[in-house]
């Protein structure tokens, strides 16, 4: 057993902790856990996720396991005192499935080799399937007797000569899934469907090589080679779907380059991207990705952020701004030095918040799995009393409806319904900017008839305007913006960059550079310089009341003052900026229906300057944490869902106590964010887009559903009544998975479309 | 119609013949990606 010994030192390898730290991640709050994730090999359907799951859960130190059957990942929770990886890794090859680690390049490998070779059974089973069906047409179009008894007896053993390949080959992962099962005592879709043919088969073959025995002389090798083509075809299709829907995970996953060049001394060195540190400088040259968060030191670039952030135009970045792992430098040469490696870069946490979104389970997928075991033991039951009932009549005939009944019944597309439309809308919104951390959330956003908006960060942003402009007598306001300004502009302070805007607004002609002398800025006080203008010195102060000796305005607004030489000259007001896109967003929420408020931890003026400009008729200032829970409680007790939209950051309790959340993710640790949904490029927009995602795929889910309902309940009679033969069985089975499937992936397209 | 005896075992081996063919194709990657061929000419590299 050379190669089980070979897997087993595989595994051994990563038991060491720079190796499973590739793809396993702590958990927040539990010393000593590691959350894995893996990819399986060999799964078919949901009872394999739970065949799975049972495994994985006998073993000592294994605390969790999560097992997705649409996208074939699992995440794992282990205990690092306890257990290893590779022993929760046999466990999973013993119960018949490959555990890989998913951030490894191999699992692509294995991916494209599961992938051909799918497409190689398919071409053999249709090859085989054109020429039997050519050796059956004779016994069709003639008159019994017409042909010699040896040329049909030839005709037969051809086509059982080609048939063989099929069952052999083609059919292999079928009996291969089903023996396994068995072994298990568990039971898949795939036995029922290997029953079949095992019995199409059989009885073909007998009545081929012992035409006078039970079955007599018909043969079924026709029905059988194109029944296996069309499910295979079905498979293959869905495996090709998956892929492609897994493919906007693993866009982002397999952004990261594998090597970098790190600066060592003046010399430039090629090295693995795990051995980078904080600290360390690389080059990225145009083309390349960025292997770590970091700050450029050289260069000016444009990068690409849009798989990270939604942002689909390119942005400028020049020396001393930041960028990210897993974004591209598009035009320049740079150098940047490394902040964040690994796991604790944004890109990582992206790519684990997706991951975990892919493996949770949404209810009504839950509840298919629940019901998919009964019902495979019906299907069974059914098969042998149609069997058994006409057995009197014809063996050979009883026992082909018992084939057909076993093949279109196979839940299938009962079980993809739920799963692969979540998936493909995930997927979607994670390009456009948006992640879904739980995928259940997408339903219960269906239902929300209350929005409840925080406001600072939320609705405005970090930055203010000036609202308004008081001066003591004989000086104008335009000369006091003037100075101010003029003073502001050396300034990167926010209330500085704020005043130079609204000078720039006011009086574009006076843009003039002023001569300053002796400028210094005393922090968290002011400004102060002398100005040199028309002849005068004068010495002005720009800063806190304190500091400009400014009496006291009575407002609870935000204010700075200007001063010189004589004193107070003038205050400015300053509000916070609304995001430009908040008032239509509210306004599209409310012509939804929806009842928008806001709560906040704002003073009350504040709060509700910004309700009248939204025109949001409730609104709450000086609201703490609490206040905010007991509210949305409140509202819920009332029988509202409510939505709450937050930075994600210091409201964690009230967006999880929230029926569904959003987080606006730009300069939160999303790790920390509680939230369902995480709007990454911070634009409010994104929210109406999840919005009418999850709308449009609750509708895909019902359509999804309907579908394979009503095509289970229409054939299962047809098939009992032996009026639907084995081929077409096989041809409902594959079609209705695949319209499944297609309903779903018409998701992923439809958000491309509204990005582009 | 005794050719019969002969053509028809021929058109299986024929079957296996082109399946070989096949099989080549596929171990080499040809249907994977089916748009890449045609793009290529547009490239510049």
């Amino acid at each position: 057993m050379t190669v089980a010994e070979e897997d087993r030192q595989a595994w051994q390898l990563l038991d060491e902790p720079q190796e499973w730290q590739v793809f396993s991640q702590t958990t927040p709050g539990k010393p000593e856990c590691w959350s894995s994730s893996v990819v399986f090999e060999g799964m078919h359907c949901a009872a394999c996720a739970i065949t799975i799951e049972q495994a994985l859960k006998a073993i000592p130190g294994v605390q969790e396991v999560q097992v997705s059957a649409a996208s074939h990942r699992g995440r794992i929770t282990w205990k690092e005192s306890v257990t290893r990886p590779s022993q929760w890794m046999a466990a999973a090859a013993q119960a018949g499935y490959r555990a890989l680690p998913a951030n490894d390049a191999h699992a692509h490998e294995r991916r494209r080799h599961e992938a051909r070779q799918m497409v190689w059974r398919v071409s053999v089973a249709g090859m085989c399937m054109m020429q039997v069906m050519m050796y059956a047409t004779p016994s069709y179009v003639t008159a019994p007797g017409e042909i010699s008894p040896n040329l049909i007896g030839l005709l037969r053993w051809a086509s059982w000569v080609l048939s063989l390949p099929v069952m052999v080959f083609s059919c292999k992962p079928f009996f291969v899934n089903a023996w396994r099962d068995l072994k298990q005592r568990q039971i898949s879709m795939d036995l029922p469907v290997a029953l079949g043919m095992l019995i199409a088969f059989v009885v073909s073959s007998l009545g081929t090589f012992d035409p006078e025995g039970l079955f007599g002389s018909e043969v079924y090798f026709d029905s059988l080679t194109m029944f296996v083509f069309f499910l295979l075809t079905g498979r293959w299709l869905e495996l090709r779907m998956r892929d492609k829907t897994a493919g906007a995970l693993e866009a982002v996953m397999n952004r990261l380059p594998d090597q970098v060049v790190r600066q060592v001394g003046d010399q430039w060195q090629r090295v693995s991207i795990r051995k980078l540190v904080v600290g360390d400088v690389i080059e990225v040259l145009p083309g390349q990705a960025f292997a770590g968060d970091g700050v450029l030191i050289a260069g000016h670039s444009e990068v690409d952020e849009a798989l990270l952030t939604g942002e689909s135009r390119p942005l400028t970045r020049g020396v001393g701004d930041a960028v990210i792992a897993g974004s591209h430098n598009l035009s320049g040469r740079v150098l940047v030095r490394i902040t964040q490696v690994g796991a604790a870069t944004r890109f990582a946490q992206i790519v684990n918040l997706m991951e975990s979104a892919s493996v949770t389970k949404p209810q009504v997928a839950v509840l298919a799995d629940r019901w998919a075991k009964p019902f495979l033991w019906g299907v069974l039951i059914a098969a042998s009393a149609s069997a058994w009932y006409g057995w009197q009549q014809s063996p050979a005939h009883a026992v082909m409806v018992a084939v057909s009944v076993l093949v279109v019944t196979c839940p299938c597309a009962l079980s993809l319904a739920t799963p692969s439309a979540m998936l493909a809308a995930a997927g979607a919104l994670a390009r456009g900017g948006v992640l879904v951390r739980r995928l259940s959330a997408l339903q219960r956003l269906t239902e929300v008839d209350t929005v409840i908006f925080d406001k600072t960060g939320t609705l405005t942003r970090d930055d203010f305007t000036v609202s308004s402009v008081h001066v003591r007598d004989g000086v104008s306001p335009q000369q006091a913006v003037f100075l101010a300004s003029a003073l502001a502009r050396q300034s990167i302070h926010p209330v500085s960059r704020a005043l130079v805007a609204y000078a720039r607004q006011t009086m574009p002609a006076q843009d003039a550079a002023l001569e300053l002398q002796g400028f210094e800025e005393k922090s968290g006080q002011g400004l102060q310089a002398r100005l040199q203008r028309d002849g005068q010195t004068m010495d002005l102060r720009l800063g806190s009341a304190a500091f400009c000796g400014a009496p006291a305005l009575s407002s609870d607004q935000l204010q700075v003052s200007l001063a010189d030489a004589h004193g107070w000259m003038a205050t400015f007001e300053l509000n916070e900026a609304l995001r430009e896109d908040a008032a239509a967003i509210v306004k599209s929420l409310q012509d939804k229906g929806l009842d928008v408020r806001i709560l906040s931890g704002d003073g009350v003026a504040a709060v509700q300057r910004v309700a009248r400009a939204l025109h949001v008729e409730s609104a709450r200032g000086l609201c703490t944490p609490q206040d905010k829970l007991q509210q949305l409680q409140t509202l819920q007790k009332q029988g509202h869902r409510v939505a709450m939209v937050g930075d994600g950051l210091n409201d964690g309790p009230v967006l999880s106590g929230a029926d569904v959340s959003f987080a606006l993710g730009q300069a939160v640790p999303l790790a920390q964010a509680q939230a369902d949904f995480v709007l990454l490029g911070g634009q409010l927009r994104d929210l109406l887009n999840a919005w009418q995602h999850s709308t449009l795929t609750m509708k895909i889910v019902r359509q999804n559903l309907v579908w394979a309902l009503v095509y289970n309940l229409a054939c299962i009679p047809l098939a009992l009544l032996g009026m639907l033969p084995a081929w077409a069985a096989g041809l409902g089975m594959a079609t209705s998975s695949l319209v499944v499937v297609l309903n779903a992936l018409r998701l992923s397209t439809n958000a491309k479309q509204k990005n582009s | 119609m005794d050719i019969l005896y002969l053509l028809i075992p021929l058109s299986v081996v024929l079957v296996f013949f082109i399946l070989a063919g096949l099989w080549w194709a596929i171990q080499r990657g040809q249907f994977e990606d089916i748009e890449a061929e045609g793009e290529r000419i547009l490239r510049n590299d």
